[in-house]
């Protein structure tokens, strides 16, 4: 099937060229439908989620890493929890350093969605990101129909009979 | 843009009607010339949601056509006020019997729903389909039983998510695979001709024949649809076999669960049983089935079974566009644009045969291309003006025609946009747009030499 430009996005964060190309490896089975921004700095990321916004492309997912230069993750999931237009944005921490306290403020302010621990399996990031997307899915009401083959069809498919979403015309 | 086009072009053919010189036509018949011209085109294309474009066509009937109208009570225009139909027939169409039989089906949905009654029903209806041919003969039965009651769409939906770990599990190059998601919309769209509460198109048609003064009942519709239905079904198994041999030997479905048996499931399945009997034996106590249908729009609520949230989802839409279908046929006869249009054509010429397989083939046609509703909309007003004016033979002819276009409709779905049921499954990935298109094309011309064969042979004598 051909498909036009995606119409939601997924960012990743991470300072270290190789891991964010590991990250961007891993997610290319959502290329397709999905529009991928590695970026290395929280500066690049806040211009990106800036030109996403004109081009009205919804933030999905936040990938991000912990440790990165001037600010944390977690600071930077809270920033986009706070935002209207980032508030919906299923949030990811991809790390090895996060404490108690940096997860605790992540979770209560950041609405932290899932934490992996690097480092981690391709299977296990697909999975997770598979699954994140799908829930983001649902929770904005968005037509599913386009993502039914790629995400978790079956959570899909009972959301579209439970809440009427298409029906006979 | 080509929104705005399209949006604009309905505008313009809306009124042009008014200013050509179309010959023995009354100024109300233009105008619902126009109105029928507006709604094609707005049906056929979409600029607005089709629902949307069945209220506005209520709106200017309303506006044009009806003793509330300004224009009427100020210029005499198109009618002497007199003669204008009440503005309550128009708003009225809104809760047409026929809607309130569709509401009491949808309420039994919601319910069914809540209480897993038809996930359960699926899990014993698949549970013995041990062999690959069982299991697709066991999917598309239950996918046209449960379409029977249910919107074809929701049949669907559930249906996937119940088959998705099976599909999986099969080796991906298992043919299987696709005849079993062929057979899921191709179950739902068959299942919906088998009663008048199947799918909306049969709202309409009934709707417009009631509008004559002709009540098809409950079980007279049953009668020739569960047949026509179950043929079809036997031969879209072999079909589907045939062309897609299963690799798999044997199947194995992991399909657990139990029905509920708290007091508001059981009071459920009493409320449904007892207004599925009413309904199919209407012939002997002759309530007709839209006040049975008050059963479960009155009982669900007061008992708790469902609440405000089942009510809130329900596809209300789907409602109204029946509803602008059943309002807009009502137009086109009482402002006698219908004889006007029919005298244009030399009808007789084609014979009753010729004017049924007709409108049989645009359906189908016309309903690959189209939502089945707005098929059967554009299409049952004229042919049944084809019968009031006496081009088609005989008392039953009416009948006939209107529901023969409407089952024909539920047969146009070759394509992954002639049903919601198709997209789905075009959607799931386990089927490609040439293989529907196959079958769909093997089923559009089976179902147009069978529904034909009966519509002239078999149905006069049924519908009496």
């Amino acid at each position: 099937m051909k498909h036009s430009q995606p119409k939601l996005a997924i960012l990743c964060l991470e300072d270290e060229p190789a891991v964010l190309d590991a990250v961007v490896r891993d997610l290319a089975p959502f290329e397709e439908l999905f529009l991928i921004e590695p970026v290395e700095s929280v500066n690049d990321a806040r211009q990106v989620m800036e030109a996403l916004r004109e081009k009205r492309i919804p933030l999905a997912l936040a990938l991000c890493d912990h440790l990165l230069p001037g600010i944390t993750g977690t600071e930077f999931l809270v920033e986009l929890n706070h935002s209207d237009a980032t508030k919906s944005t299923r949030k990811v921490l991809i790390t090895a350093q996060a404490g108690l306290t940096d997860t605790i403020q992540a979770v209560n302010e950041g609405s932290l969605n899932h934490f992996i621990a690097k480092p981690w399996q391709p299977s296990e990031l697909q999975k997770v990101v598979r699954d994140q997307l799908t829930s983001y899915l649902l929770a904005t009401k968005a037509n599913p129909l386009p993502y039914l083959a790629l995400l978790d069809a079956q959570r899909l498919l009972e959301a579209m009979q439970q809440q009427n979403m298409t029906t006979d015309s | 843009m080509k929104r705005l086009i399209t949006a604009a072009a309905g505008l313009v053919l809306l009124i042009i009607p008014l200013f050509l010189p179309l010959e023995g036509l009354s100024p109300a018949g233009r105008i619902t010339c126009g109105l029928f011209l507006f709604a094609a085109v707005y049906w056929m294309f979409a600029p607005i949601p089709i629902y949307a474009t069945s209220v506005t066509v209520i709106l200017f009937q309303l506006a044009l056509l009806s003793n509330a109208s300004p224009l009427v009570e100020f210029f005499g225009f198109p009618y002497a006020s007199a003669d204008a139909p009440s503005a309550d027939k128009f708003t009225g169409t809104l809760a047409h019997p026929i809607l309130i039989l569709f509401l009491g089906g949808f309420m039994l949905a919601a319910g069914a729903q809540k209480y897993h009654l038809e996930k359960n029903l699926v899990r014993v209806f698949l549970s013995p389909c041990k062999s690959p041919q069982l299991l697709l003969s066991g999917v598309l039965g239950v996918c046209a039983l449960l379409s029977a009651f249910m919107s074809n769409t929701a049949t669907t939906a559930m249906m996937f998510a119940v088959l998705i770990p099976v599909l999986a599990a099969l080796e991906i190059d298992d043919p299987l695979r696709i005849s079993l998601a062929l057979a899921v919309p191709i179950g739902a769209n068959i299942g919906g001709i088998i009663t008048p509460i199947g799918t909306p198109p049969n709202a309409v048609a009934l709707g417009a024949l009631a509008e004559q003064g002709i009540r098809v009942s409950f079980a007279s519709w049953m009668v020739i649809g569960a047949p026509l239905a179950l043929v079809s079904l036997v031969f879209v198994t072999i079909v589907l076999l045939k062309m897609f041999p299963p690799k798999a030997k044997k199947i194995e479905l992991n399909m657990t669960g139990s029905f509920d048996s708290s007091a508001k499931a059981v009071m459920l399945y009493v409320v449904a049983g007892l207004t599925i009997v009413l309904w199919a034996t209407e012939s002997v106590h002759e309530i007709p089935s839209s006040v049975v249908a008050f059963l479960p729009i009155a009982l669900l609520p007061a008992l708790g079974i469902i609440g405000t949230n089942e009510i809130r989802g329900i596809s209300w839409e789907v409602l109204w566009l029946v509803a602008g279908g059943i309002s807009l046929g009502y137009s086109l006869k009482d402002s006698g644009l219908a004889t006007w249009m029919i005298g244009l054509v030399n009808w007789t010429s084609l014979g009753n045969t010729g004017v049924i397989l007709g409108f049989l083939l645009l359906s189908v046609i016309m309903a690959n291309f189209l939502s089945h509703t707005v098929t059967t909309s554009l299409l049952v007003p004229i042919a049944i003006s084809l019968g009031t004016s006496g081009v088609l033979a005989g008392p039953s002819s009416l009948a006939v025609i209107a529901i023969g276009i409407a089952i024909a409709s539920s047969y146009g779905m070759s394509l992954p946009i002639s049903t919601p049921p198709n997209a789905i499954a075009i959607a799931s990935g386990a089927v490609e747009t040439p293989q529907m298109a196959k079958v769909g094309l093997v089923m559009a011309v089976f179902g147009l030499v069978v529904i034909g064969g009966l519509a002239i042979f078999l149905w006069p004598l049924l519908l009496k």
